[in-house]
């Protein structure tokens, strides 16, 4: 099994190598699994020649995904895990993008290669904040829709009060101004209430009560 | 012909008069609160009459951020974040991670028989578990209440095996990376040989009450169907991919925890329709009871656990009697293990279809990202491919018989 995963893996290597000579950045096999590392312009192409090749079939994207290396220039993996339902062949394709100062920075989209891409690409741009260019339907799918932020990238925070979302409310330090319209406020009318007064001590020979 | 034009419509209008014919279409709203979604999941829906002509799913209710907790987490508390997606199968959530963890510290051919065995046994039972909570969830939904209590029923004899196992019933983390938390019981034998003398019975008693049932078969028959093509297209996997006709088990294609060693069939349907469905996940319960059998007949005796206790806690009596037993379990339990860089993808077949583990490390003792490819995720996108065209009542079986965990799908 893991001798023909290998075999169709390096085949794979070769079919690219071949067809897309100097693209091919770099190719990397840890823990028995091939990546191939590609620019994010080749990446459209080099996936549909594999899902057209004639014998190797990536006809299934199973997953899609991205890393932040906070550090590194260029800062993000996307990273896209292929499969061949007809000849059990799986592949690692990998690119890179995001320099600097760039905001939110673009992949080209594969959705139209493999239609499961569309909510994987969502999601990345959801909580990485990469934008796939072509993408029909580019809308975020886990965080509301008026969140501003990208969660999954590494500056930002796990938790704590530095949650940049102050129209959800919740996160802001008690001696910051708050937001309108957010529920600590109402917490704080409650507590800026006056004290009930003590109760009276009951007088000698009256009943307690 | 006229269906192509009406799928134009942009979701917020719903009124649309063309040259020659007026076009009404309602967009309503179905969930988050409705009883047959299954939890938190919203549908747009425009209907033209009682047909849908487009249907949007909406994501995202229960989003708990399970991957940004588990990168501040070491290795080996991470774990428990997995028991929290897909509820109803926490035990193969463990199995992904712990498989995922195995590979990435390179141990993976060092896993005890009987920790493989005893694995694949619960895994297994899990399967079951999870199948029984969609036969009675997605039979009230159609109508058919009686079967929920009998499924239930069941799964009860199941949650007190895991109870017996690991003390917990649902949320087990009883799979660990490097093994199992503990060792097999006494008495564990005697209750799952009870359980497999006892199913095969009821599991006729529930063919008994569904799959010749006239009611079943025609809100079921046919319905939502989708096409072998798009469902690998759309990432559809599991029993949804079968129930189309494909024979894709990654139990039987990348055999991983030693199933190659289990004999077992793969059921596949051939319509791709709820019915279709609903007879594969039948039949997978009796093909995972074939592998419980086995299982518990050939589980060999030994150690539970790998030997190397940098992954795997030292036993209680030798932290208070070894000096370097002590060392180990306050570095584990304080930092952890910290694999070699790297990165690796690690699928299984779980009840609802491919659970795929990416994990990246980047030599630390926390994960530096583990993503979860979610079975449920896939199948959901595939879900507006089978009720686009169907009528709106047929939309409950269609989401039925597709078995999404919510928990899974937003993470």
């Amino acid at each position: 099994m893991a001798e023909q995963l290998s075999k169709l893996a390096a085949k794979t290597v070769e079919v690219v190598r071949e067809r897309f000579g100097e693209a091919v950045l770099e190719v990397v096999e840890h823990r028995g699994e091939t990546t191939i590392l590609l620019p994010p312009d080749k990446l459209p192409a080099v996936s549909r020649y594999l899902r057209d090749h004639p014998t190797l079939h990536y006809d299934s994207m199973a997953d899609l995904t991205a890393v932040d290396w906070l550090e590194r220039v260029p800062r993000y993996d996307v990273v896209y895990h292929l499969l061949s339902v007809q000849t059990r062949a799986v592949i690692r394709l990998k690119t890179r993008v995001g320099q600097p100062e760039e905001e939110l920075p673009a992949v080209p989209s594969i959705t139209g290669i493999w239609p499961s891409a569309n909510w994987f690409e969502r999601e990345v741009y959801d909580l990485f904040g990469i934008n796939f260019t072509g993408h029909p339907d580019l809308r975020r799918i886990l965080m509301p829709e008026d969140w501003t932020s990208h969660p999954l990238r590494k500056d930002y925070p796990l938790t704590g009060i530095e949650l940049p979302e102050p129209h959800w409310g919740g996160q802001v330090a008690l001696n910051q101004p708050l937001p309108p319209g957010t529920g600590r406020q109402t917490i704080r009318v409650l507590q800026s209430r006056p004290q009930t007064p003590p109760r009276p001590k009951p007088e000698p020979g009256e009943p307690a009560r | 012909m006229q269906l192509e034009q009406k799928k134009d419509l942009p979701i917020t209008e719903s009124v649309k008069v063309d040259e020659s014919t007026r076009v009404d279409t309602m967009t309503i709203n179905m969930g988050p609160q409705h009883p047959s979604t299954h939890g938190v999941l919203r549908l747009i829906l425009t209907l033209e009459g009682e047909t849908v002509v487009r249907a949007v799913p909406d994501i995202g209710y229960l989003h708990t951020g399970i991957e940004k907790t588990a990168e501040s987490k070491s290795y080996f508390q991470s774990l428990v974040v997995t028991d929290r997606m897909d509820y109803l199968a926490p035990l193969s959530n463990n199995l992904g991670y712990s498989l995922a963890v195995e590979k990435l510290l390179g141990v993976e051919d060092d896993i005890p028989a009987k920790a493989i065995y005893a694995r694949v046994l619960l895994v297994e039972l899990q399967r079951i578990a999870s199948h029984l909570v969609w036969l009675g969830t997605s039979a009230i939904d159609l109508g058919a209440q009686s079967v929920f209590l009998y499924c239930f029923r069941e799964r009860e004899l199941i949650l007190d095996i895991f109870e017996l196992v690991s003390g917990v019933r649902l949320m087990t983390s009883y799979i660990m990376p490097g093994g199992l938390q503990a060792d097999l019981p006494p008495g564990f034998d005697e209750q799952v040989q009870a359980f497999i003398d006892l199913f095969p019975e009821r599991l006729r008693e529930y063919h008994g009450l569904l799959t010749n049932n006239q009611i079943w078969l025609e809100r079921t028959k046919g319905i939502a169907p989708i096409s072998a093509k798009d469902a690998i297209a759309l990432g559809c996997t599991g029993p949804v991919l079968r129930g189309s006709g494909v024979a894709w088990d990654v139990r039987k294609m990348f055999p991983y925890s030693g199933y190659e060693q289990f004999a077992f069939d793969i059921p596949v349907g051939s319509n791709g329709d709820v019915y279709d469905r609903y007879l594969v996940r039948m039949l997978e319960m009796e093909e995972s009871l074939k592998i419980v059998k086995q299982a518990l007949e050939g589980m060999p005796t030994g150690p539970y656990q790998v030997s190397d206790h940098k992954i795997v806690p030292p036993p209680k009596w030798a932290v208070s009697t070894n000096m370097e037993a002590l060392i180990h379990h306050f570095k584990l339990y304080t930092e952890g293990y910290r694999p070699p860089a790297g990165e690796v993808y690690v699928r299984i077949e779980s009840p609802k279809g491919e659970l795929g583990y990416y994990l990246v490390s980047d030599g630390t003792a926390r994960p530096y990202r583990m993503h979860v490819r979610a079975p449920s995720f896939g199948n959901l996108e595939g879900l507006p491919k089978m009720v686009e065209g169907q009528l709106l009542s047929d939309v409950i079986a269609a989401i039925g018989s597709i078995d999404i965990v919510l928990g899974e799908v937003d993470r």
